[in-house]
């Protein structure tokens, strides 16, 4: 096989990033977030440190620190695969993280659950020249893995082994990639406990909300709506014929980017990796079309009776893919809103203030098409308007009012700051690559991240809370017994109740 | 600064040596330094990324509880982020006095609900309508959440706390240069902490507790195994205490806690990352070295009698089986644990391991099944969990689980399944040295249980285990009487029944 290596310049700036140099809260605060490129730095908005103990550490000054992260090398091998490698001598470790471009929602409604299976089977059930226990008894007795699996919007494969082993762990890895046996007694077994795992799905509200959040937030027909591991009915359907081919169709060379990390030799570790690969050919795949999400945002109060003390609450609506130009501004502002732990709004209101509830979060799920904006609870049957009450109110605040500078700074301070720790392995620095690079996101990502933090103004938060957040057409779901609520649901409208029915039964 | 990377070079030639020669220990390489007040300070150079990973463990957990007080422990690491007299307050000398009053009207209110028929209903509105008043005013000097904040703001990650059986752990990772800023942080907590917002953070954590067990099936099995498992030990309640103590906790009681057992003496502080320890030693020193000794706190006595007979325990609730089993075992520090450790591998560990040959690839009569063996200070338990496979039920699960230990009794267990565990033990030691937050959470809690230095024994401890320690220990500690069954019975009815009775007010 030959190879054409491309070593691609990721026109990587030099990143060089001092920490804090005083403490965010002191007005001798400086932030510098450098880019050397423009040379811009820029210093955030000062608030006063309200008690004694924030004055007192406001004074403290620290040593800058000083930080290069390591660049991972990214390769294109002639059969397509893209590479991102970073090698790291520090223990006698190796590891490979690949992402697949397939997923759920290239699969047939009447088939739901195949991608899944496929991802499950393909480890389990052994390949063609091995047996499910040869190549368990192989791997365990050398303290390796191999392990696959195939999510809504992506499969993963990954290998880690000792540094001693790389070559048996590579000649298995492969093999798992290329020739899985799919063996009929192991499609058998799987499909019998994925339908015990759906037997138990309303054993807990935890199992029951985001499934049927999803039901009621997109249109039945799309993909996203469905359950990745399938129905009864539909996993039925599977045949090992489906498997073969859907594994055919995705696990090839040209649809792969691989993130290989530790105690190895880049030049070495490509000749070995073109040799185990060698049969695997490239192949143009035709992706079956995902119909677009409708963006339309509806009010809709949707309740499903469980005979439980304490309520589960989400409510939402369609909102953002990962591509969004505003990504950063949302992040941020869904950080003050309720994606900070404590001391963003949501939890500091509904937990911290009124104590009616241990998790009170909101969150922007951010697919390749439109995700949602979600904000969750669970609260005492007894407080369930109240709450959700309050995280409305704080939905409905933050589209009204400018955040607080204080509220601003410490949203940006977190995230600067925390940036660092986005490189303390190997592992991580080339799987984060990985996920640039299959995300579609740009690959100086990394480098530009500080900055496009820096920059956010409260303007900014101000226009995409007014953009991206509706609060009167939400769509909410509420598990528990309204009998047991403080008020009924009602009070937010029409409600639309949702009889949980086992499938098995 | 530039630090060397001598250190880890060290760690990594010394295990280079032991993975590819034989008997050469696997081994952390700890500073230790205690203070004159008892806290004693554990460090680890590991300089790759200039990160600090921070725990300070308090030897306290829900074994240190008796009934009335359950779940103080953990209500208290709540508290321990509410803030300090200099933290969370704009000015505590005006905070103090409603601090005082909040005491004096809750005993009132106490007094005078625990009347009964006798209440004066018109008196204890009147409280209640004081105490409102009172925390209204209060609310306007508190800064919320304010020490979260100054970590987050800093660029923590991973900050958190649990509390567990043993001892109380707060979790912090830090850029490298902001180690002063833990340490007088911390310190304050230690010297000046104030119970402030804790009834409200006690609703909170009775919604942990409606969240976590009353409304997990699994959840509430464990309780009721734990609580049939010990009858006279504290690890038989849980952790997160029963309701009605919860309800009915007095900020008294967790500040006796405070008093007794968040003393310096009681205190372990782990620093692993880019640091120079003699620096960590000055700094830890000046912040930490005032404090004052306290009393040692007491011992538990209570030590569990010997099981004379099998104990079940049924369940009814509305969710899909679950199998659970507890045999009594020593505590950490026993030779019997590392034999216990080799048998939690053997069963349990990975595809090979025999309850997941057996149960789920060939009887399939489970979706789910694992053995649990971990170590505790006190004597504690050895687990098995499962989730049978519909229509076969738990109790055949069980028996398939008796058959395997039977097999550990009678058969000799093979050098290739001990050769394999020792090849994942020393693996898995290597693996742990990637990460600082790991290393950190490693080092504290074997520090807690059984002091740190355990950790370096261990491999070498466990692989010395022979066939015939394990067909000893399975015969003395897998017996009918020294064991409690739990089974979770799909019960639709009883569950209604269950919710309505466990509603809290």
């Amino acid at each position: 096989m030959k190879t054409k290596e491309v070593n691609f310049s990721l026109n990587h700036l030099f990143i060089l990033i001092l920490i804090l140099s005083s403490l965010s809260i002191g007005h001798t605060k400086t932030v510098f977030a450098y880019d050397e490129h423009s040379g811009q730095a820029i210093e955030p908005v000062m608030t006063a440190p309200q008690s004694e103990g924030a004055k007192i550490v406001s004074a403290f000054e620290y040593e800058p620190i000083e930080f290069t992260p390591p660049k991972p090398e990214r390769v294109v091998l002639d059969n397509g695969m893209i590479l991102y490698l970073l090698e790291d001598h520090e223990l006698p470790l190796f590891k490979i993280a690949a992402h697949f471009r397939t997923g759920a929602i290239y699969e047939p409604e009447e088939k739901a659950g195949l991608a899944s299976l496929v991802g499950s089977v393909m480890r389990r059930g052994g390949t063609k020249s091995r047996t499910p226990e040869q190549m368990n008894e192989e791997l365990e007795f050398i303290a390796a893995s191999v392990e696959t699996g195939i999510s809504r919007e992506s499969g993963s494969a990954s290998l880690s082994t000792m540094k001693k082993d790389i070559d048996k762990g590579l000649e298995v890895f492969a093999d798992v990639l290329m020739n899985p046996a799919f063996p009929e007694d192991m499609i058998r077994k799987e499909k019998d406990e994925i339908l015990e795992d759906i037997r138990r799905e309303n054993d807990t509200p935890r199992k029951i909300i985001f499934r049927e959040f999803r039901k009621i937030m997109y249109k039945a027909d799309h993909p996203y709506s469905r359950k990745i591991i399938g129905y009864k009915d539909t996993v039925e359907n599977i045949t090992r014929d489906d498997m073969v081919a859907f594994h055919k169709k995705y696990f090839r060379p040209n649809n792969v980017i691989m993130g290989i990390s530790g105690d190895f030799d880049t030049q070495e570790i490509l000749e070995k990796l073109k040799d185990v690969f060698a049969d695997w050919e490239k192949t143009e795949i035709d992706f079956p079309e995902v119909p677009a999400v409708e963006k339309k945002f509806q009010r809709s109060i949707n309740y499903i009776y469980k005979d439980v003390n304490q309520a589960s609450v989400v409510f939402g609506h369609i909102a953002i893919n990962r591509l969004n130009k505003d990504y950063f501004p949302i992040k941020i502002m869904n950080f003050i809103l309720g994606g900070g732990s404590f001391t963003s709004r949501i939890p500091s209101k509904v937990r911290s203030d009124e104590g009616l509830a241990y998790s009170a979060y909101s969150g922007f799920h951010t697919p390749r098409d439109l995700g949602f904006f979600f904000a969750s609870c669970q609260t005492k049957s007894e407080s369930t308007v109240k709450a959700i009450n309050f995280a409305l109110d704080e939905v409905r605040k933050i589209r009204e009012e400018y955040v607080g500078d204080d509220e601003l700074e410490l949203a940006k301070d977190t995230y600067i700051n925390q940036f660092i720790f986005k490189f303390t392995s190997s592992a991580s620095i080339v799987g984060q690559m990985v996920g640039i690079e299959y995300e579609g996101l740009p690959l100086d990502y990394l480098d530009t991240y500080v900055e496009n933090i820096e920059v956010i103004t409260k303007e900014d938060i101000a226009r995409v809370a007014k953009e991206y957040l509706h609060p009167d057409d939400i769509k909410l779901l509420v598990i528990g017994d309204m009998e047991q609520f403080d008020k009924p649901l009602s009070e937010f409208g029409e409600v639309n109740t949702i009889e949980l029915k086992s499938e098995q039964e | 600064m530039k630090k060397t990377r001598m250190k880890i070079f060290i760690i990594s030639a010394v295990l280079f040596f032991c993975t590819n020669s034989f008997g050469q220990k696997l081994a952390l390489d700890v500073r230790e330094h205690t203070l004159d007040n008892g806290i004693k300070l554990l460090m680890l150079e590991k300089h790759d990324v200039p990160i600090v990973s921070l725990r300070i463990v308090y030897k306290v957990g829900s074994v240190n509880e008796h009934p009335g007080i359950t779940g103080a422990s953990h209500l208290f690491e709540h508290m321990m982020f509410k803030g300090t007299e200099i933290f969370g307050t704009k000015d505590y000398d005006s905070e103090k006095p409603l601090l005082a009053k909040e005491d004096e009207l809750i005993s009132g209110i106490t007094a005078e609900k625990s009347k009964g028929n006798e209440t004066d209903s018109k008196k204890l509105e009147r409280l209640q309508e004081e105490l409102e008043g009172v925390w209204k005013t209060q609310k306007d000097l508190i800064v919320k959440d304010e020490m979260w904040s100054i970590y987050l703001k800093n660029g923590a990650t991973g900050l958190n706390a649990s509390t567990g059986n043993d001892a109380t752990y707060y979790y912090c990772n830090l850029p490298s240069n902001r180690l002063e800023l833990w340490a007088f942080m911390e310190s304050d907590r230690m010297k000046n902490l104030v119970l402030r917002e804790f009834y409200s953070e006690r609703d909170v954590v009775m919604e942990e507790r409606r969240m976590r067990t009353e409304n997990s099936p699994f959840g509430l099995l464990i309780e009721q195994l734990n609580a049939a498992t010990f009858t006279a030990h504290p690890y038989s309640w849980p952790v997160i205490g029963w309701m009605s103590d919860i309800q009915n906790m007095k900020k008294a009681d967790v500040s006796e806690y405070f008093e007794q057992y968040y003393s310096p003496n009681n205190a372990v502080i782990v620093v692993v990352g880019d640091i120079n320890p003699d620096e960590v030693i000055d700094l830890i020193e000046k912040h930490f070295g005032d404090i004052e000794r306290q009393p040692a706190p007491p011992e538990v006595t209570t030590v569990e009698p010997e099981q004379i007979g099998e104990r079940r325990v049924y369940v009814e609730y509305d969710a899909n089986p679950v199998l659970s089993i507890a045999y009594h075992k020593p505590a950490i520090g026993h030779p019997d644990q590392y034999v216990f450790d080799v048998i939690e591998a053997i069963l349990s560990t990975g595809r090979t391991s025999r309850l997941y040959k057996s149960l789920i690839e060939e009887k399939r009569i489970a979706v789910m099944a694992h053995a649990y063996g971990g170590a505790s200070k006190y004597a504690d338990t050895f687990i098995f969990f499962s989730s049978p496979r519909h229509p076969h039920t738990a109790e055949e699960v069980e028996e398939a689980i008796y058959e395997e230990l039977e097999k550990l009794k009678t058969t000799p267990v093979t050098d290739h399944e001990l050769q394999k565990i020792k090849n994942q033990l020393e693996a898995g030691f290597v693996r742990s040295l990637e990460s600082a937050s790991g290393l950190a959470s490693e080092i504290s809690s074997y520090e807690a249980i059984a002091g740190w230095r355990y950790i370096n024994t261990l491999v070498e401890r466990t692989v010395a285990v022979t066939p015939e320690d394990i067909m000893r220990v399975a015969n003395k500690y897998f017996k009918k009487t020294n064991r409690t069954v739990a089974i979770l019975v799909n019960n639709k009815k009883k569950g209604k029944e269950a919710a309505h009775e466990n509603k809290g007010s």
